[in-house]
């Protein structure tokens, strides 16, 4: 029976700890939850701060008055094509710098995505508008390819270094080509890898700010510019600002959780290697 | 002959992917705003032009928008309007100006905060030629709206939006107590000093405290007791009238004022009004639906408007544009775009405007019963009022790099607030401010 005590003690701090942290990180969320069913008058009175009411007046709003589908619309394509063609590029790549040890080339990617992004935008902008492609997915899709590629393969090297040697070289024997060989044989068993990079590529990119301010026009707005229209000169719409954000929040939330045992895999997956 | 048959193949080949990518790219793009512009640009005048007007999330873009096809029936020219919001535009026209883009034809700006950059860096084009060729144009504009938009006598704007600072108060707490409106800033302290109960949840006195955000809504204190931000280059912010402004606004919140003034800009300070925690609250005109609307406001049918309050140097509150309209210096359509602008700031249309409640610059708009129609009687009364007094057509030291000399100067506010000695803190501020300033020599 002694042996039991300090596991009841430990595991009373563990559950404590569990849900502290969980208590901490979820009460923006809860927060915005409630807000979005609320009336301005309501937001602000903090003595109402956990009431919880009913009015989707609010959500009502975003979809009539702002027109959010078409903005949910141009999020999602932008960030699907940017993941696609990152994984295009970015797998082949990172196989290669994995394969090769091609450190250097892996280096200067990530450098493309360490500098800071406001300072492509001068020279991105004279170029796309030279090209007549301001406020079009190109240009968007191009520049959202910055953050995911790099990303993509960042994720993606130690996952193909962890990978045996030994099957691409039983491919090459079969006679694969090495590009063969990736295709047919390293990609299909890199499943949870390639999950958890594009998961939480097409993330960033739906979350992207920057890019898309300078690049999109009223065609092409994203949900993280569009989140503003709530906020004018002289108000704020909570409320509508909320739902909003329950919107846009929500597909990464349900992705991330449907996907979760992926993205654990994929990234422990590089991390122990014969 | 065989090898350069294979080159040729390989060459072909690489042709292919080339066309291939180049026409997928095109594919997606859709409809490009700058292609179509520089497209009928190169045409004649009497093809359908098409403007771009960049603006901000504002109620004037709102009810604009609902007035464009009037115009585009009268005039042929088609308007694109954009909108962002104030930050946003002013990251995103700051981009588009710099890399010398043509897009921009029509720009809305905020004069004091972003206008003498984009003026020094010369993304305005010249207006006074459009503004001069019209007889008398300017004569009903308020002159301190037109003095923000100006480069000593040279136009670079046209005043859009106007707003002054008054004194949002609780008409129900003050005849409880049997007070009369504050008429000068000794009268609002012995106010606010009997109406502050903590214990019932109502402070005396509400207003902004946070660093940068305060520094617009001191400057009518600063101007009342006779101060000022800086003059012929030199700071001003140690002169002993701008210490006692420092010291008033800062005695004020701190005893007066309700817990953590120092995190509050507007919404935060405008929200403990509008809850009823405070009895007066001094900030823009422009934010009054905020506290008359009942959606939005607990007190929103007690809410009483006065002129702002004299003080020892008498009535002098900030009267500015916040909003105007330029012309892009690489617009290729100027003259469409000043039809625009023209058409937009006409007497009926300002008119229009201002009864769906944007406050314009023109005076007999103000002066006329429709235009103030929309706005409570008192708040309308105290903007003509403060129209009237000797008005500063600024309410932040104006600069190319405002933003440094509001966080400096929000400093020595701070210290009012959190009682600490504010002499010492205008002193240190005082040195950084003018190094700012000689820094745009």
């Amino acid at each position: 029976m002694s042996g039991n005590k300090p596991n009841t003690t430990k595991s009373i701090f563990t559950h404590a700890g569990v849900y502290l942290s969980l208590f901490l990180f979820l009460l923006p969320f809860l927060w915005m939850l409630l807000a979005s069913f609320k009336t301005q008058v309501q937001i602000l009175d903090t003595s109402k701060l956990f009431e919880i009411t009913a009015n989707f007046s609010n959500y009502i709003s975003v979809f009539n008055k702002y027109s959010f589908l078409s903005f949910i619309w141009n999020s999602f394509i932008v960030g699907v094509g940017a993941t696609v063609f990152g994984l295009i590029l970015g797998l082949p790549a990172a196989y290669s710098i994995a394969r090769y040890k091609q450190e250097g080339l892996g280096l200067l990617i990530l450098v493309a995505r360490i500098v800071p992004g406001i300072s492509f935008l001068i020279p991105w902008f004279i170029i796309f508008s030279k090209l007549h492609l301001i406020d079009t997915y190109t240009s968007l899709i191009l520049s959202h390819m910055l953050v995911t590629m790099p990303f993509i393969i960042w994720v993606m090297i130690p996952f193909f270094e962890g990978l045996p040697h030994e099957l691409e070289e039983s491919a090459r024997v079969d006679g694969c080509s090495i590009p063969s060989a990736f295709v047919r044989v390293m990609l299909p068993i890199s499943g949870p890898g390639i999950v958890t990079s594009s998961i939480l590529a097409f993330i960033f990119s739906w979350n992207n700010f920057m890019f898309s301010l300078i690049l999109a026009g009223d065609n092409t707005k994203t949900l993280p510019i569009a989140v503003f229209n709530f906020i004018s000169y002289s108000e704020i719409n909570w409320g509508g600002l909320m739902a909003a954000s329950v919107i846009i929040t929500a597909p990464v939330l349900i992705l991330a959780l449907f996907a979760q045992k992926y993205i654990i895999a994929g990234l422990t997956g590089g991390s122990v290697k014969g | 002959m065989k090898s350069s048959l294979v080159g040729l193949k390989k060459a072909a080949g690489y042709l292919a992917i080339v066309v291939g990518i180049s026409s997928a790219l095109v594919g997606c793009s859709g409809e490009s705003a700058t292609s179509s512009d520089s497209k009928s640009a190169d045409k004649t005048e009497k093809k359908v032009q098409e403007i771009r007007v960049v603006a901000a999330n504002h109620p004037w873009t709102e009810s604009i928008k609902k007035e464009l096809p009037a115009f585009e029936k009268e005039t042929g020219i088609k308007v694109k309007i954009d909108s962002y919001f104030e930050d946003q535009l002013t990251q995103k026209t700051s981009v588009e100006f710099a890399s010398n883009s043509k897009g921009i034809d029509v720009v809305m700006f905020r004069p004091l905060q972003d206008g003498k950059m984009y003026n020094k860096s010369g993304y305005f084009a010249e207006m006074s030629s459009y503004v001069g060729s019209e007889k008398g144009y300017t004569d009903d504009f308020i002159p301190s709206s037109l003095g923000s938009v100006k480069d000593g006598e040279k136009f670079y704007g046209l005043p859009l939006v106007t707003e002054t600072e008054v004194l949002y108060y609780r008409k129900d707490l003050l005849e409880k107590a049997g007070l009369e409106v504050p008429k000068t800033l000794e009268d609002l302290e012995a106010a606010a000093k009997k109406l502050n109960d903590p214990a019932k949840g109502v402070s005396g006195f509400v207003s902004r405290g946070k660093r940068a955000a305060a520094v617009t809504q001191f400057s009518s204190y600063l101007y009342d007791f006779g101060g000022d931000f800086m003059k012929d280059g030199k700071s001003t912010i140690t002169s002993p009238e701008a210490i006692e402004a420092f010291n008033y606004y800062g005695k004020m919140l701190n005893k007066y004022g309700p817990k953590g003034t120092l995190n509050m800009s507007w919404p935060e300070a405008m929200a403990v009004f509008t809850q009823g925690h405070a009895a007066f609250y001094t900030d823009a005109s422009s934010l009054f639906t905020n506290a008359t609307d009942p959606a939005k406001s607990q007190v929103a049918d007690k809410v009483g408007f006065a002129p702002f309050p004299a003080g020892p140097e008498g009535i002098k509150p900030y009267n500015i544009t916040s909003w105007a309209l330029g012309i892009g210096a690489n617009s290729e359509k100027k003259d469409a775009a000043w039809k625009f602008i023209k058409w937009v700031e006409s007497k009926e249309m300002v008119l229009k405007l201002q009864t769906e409640g944007n406050p314009g610059a023109r005076i007999s708009v103000w002066n006329s019963p429709e235009g103030t129609a929309k706005f409570p009687k008192d708040l309308a009364e105290a903007i003509a009022a403060n129209g009237k007094a000797e008005a500063v057509p600024y309410d932040r030291p104006v600069l190319i790099n405002v933003g440094a000399a509001r966080d400096v100067i929000g400093d020595v506010i701070l210290a009012g607030i959190e009682g600490k000695d504010v002499k010492a803190a205008a002193e240190k501020a005082d040195k950084e401010f003018q190094k700012i300033l000689d820094s745009e020599k």
